[in-house]
């Protein structure tokens, strides 16, 4: 396949991932104008930060009057995680050129490894004398999410406009935590650091700019961590 | 928060997040991930929204509140019993807004 046929392959096979996807962003955009986000800064934080999860939780701490620090090291934290999409898809886009690489790493979200890894482990008899131009492909599924990204959060914020704050839209972030948080608590280490986690949010609930999300978030994180070493201890 | 200093943070936010993707795909490109940064990166979800979760519902300006006699606690009890059930994202949220708007009725 030429370079172009793989960047349109990738469009067409991520395309399908952007109906889960666009009601998250137009919630975003809702959340972020209720939160008192100026339009502009809601649209460039989803150009320049570009993950999902890490940017209602910003809209969240904001509406609840949380300062700069403790917004940044719970997002900080919370996006931590992509380093393990990074180290999953390293084998596979490692041998590219450095402009590569980091355009790449600029689109790597989880809906987009998700599409690209099945690109990279499905065989072609193709010639083996012919160039790898599946990073095209990986390319075009990374476009296709940001495109979709951003028109879903600019829907959200040209309809959040409009939206009476009587309809309680901004209750959608909540929701939209205890939906992943459901969906994540398969492992018994998990449970802890998220049981851990939700207690310490209300005993540090006093601390000043929300700084006690931070310290109850670190505190789950150990508590997943000791019991993830007593369970492998114990068998 | 001034509009300069959210521009400020949404950088950082955004340039943190950038090294983490690039990180093992450019600057430590022929190395794998230490098992204890595995095992963290995994909690670190469950934790983050856990926290908010609670502190969405039950905290107020800094004071903890069990506001049962408001709708919200409730609805959002109807969205974990959805969400436990169906495992689907959108029908969490939808059940959650939905009970939200009936409840707010009978309060």
């Amino acid at each position: 396949m030429s370079a172009g046929r793989e960047f349109l392959a990738g469009c067409r096979d991520e395309a399908p991932l952007l109906l889960g996807v666009a009601p998250f962003g137009m919630i975003y955009g809702i959340a972020a104008l209720s939160a008192g986000v100026p339009a502009w800064l809601a649209q460039l934080a989803s150009a320049v930060v570009f993950a999902g999860a890490a940017q209602l939780v910003i809209v969240q701490m904001l509406a609840a009057g949380a300062g700069a620090l403790p917004i940044a090291l719970t997002s900080g934290l919370l996006n931590l995680r992509h380093v393990l999409y990074s180290a999953s898809i390293a084998e596979y886009v490692r041998h590219l050129p450095r402009r590569w690489r980091l355009l790449l790493a600029y689109l790597l979200t989880d809906e987009a490894y998700a599409v690209a890894v099945l690109r990279y482990q499905r065989r072609e008899p193709a010639a083996v004398d012919a160039p790898d131009l599946r990073h095209w492909y990986f390319f075009g599924a990374g476009f296709t999410l940001w495109a979709g990204w951003q028109l879903s959060t600019a829907a959200g914020l040209l309809f959040g406009a409009t939206i009476p704050a009587e309809w309680e839209l901004d209750f959608a972030v909540p929701l939209t935590f205890i939906a992943l948080l459901t969906l994540l608590l398969r492992e018994r280490a998990g449970q802890a650091a998220a049981l851990v986690a939700g207690l310490g949010a209300l005993a540090f609930a006093a601390l000043p700019y929300k700084l006690g999300l931070v310290a109850a978030i670190l505190l789950g994180l150990l508590a997943g961590v000791w019991t993830l070493r007593r369970l492998e201890r114990a068998g | 928060m001034s509009t300069s200093a959210l521009l400020a943070l949404l950088m950082v936010v955004g340039l943190l997040t950038f090294l983490y993707r690039y990180a093992m795909i450019g600057f430590f490109a022929s190395r794998s991930l230490p098992a204890w940064l595995h095992a963290l990166c995994r909690h670190i979800a469950p934790a983050s929204f856990a926290a908010l979760t609670a502190s969405a519902l039950f905290v107020s300006g800094g004071d903890v509140q069990f506001a049962f006699d408001s709708p919200r606690p409730w609805a959002a009890l109807v969205a974990v019993i959805v969400a436990w059930r169906t495992r689907n994202v959108l029908a969490t949220i939808a059940a959650g807004m939905a009970a939200l708007y009936l409840l707010k009725l009978l309060f």
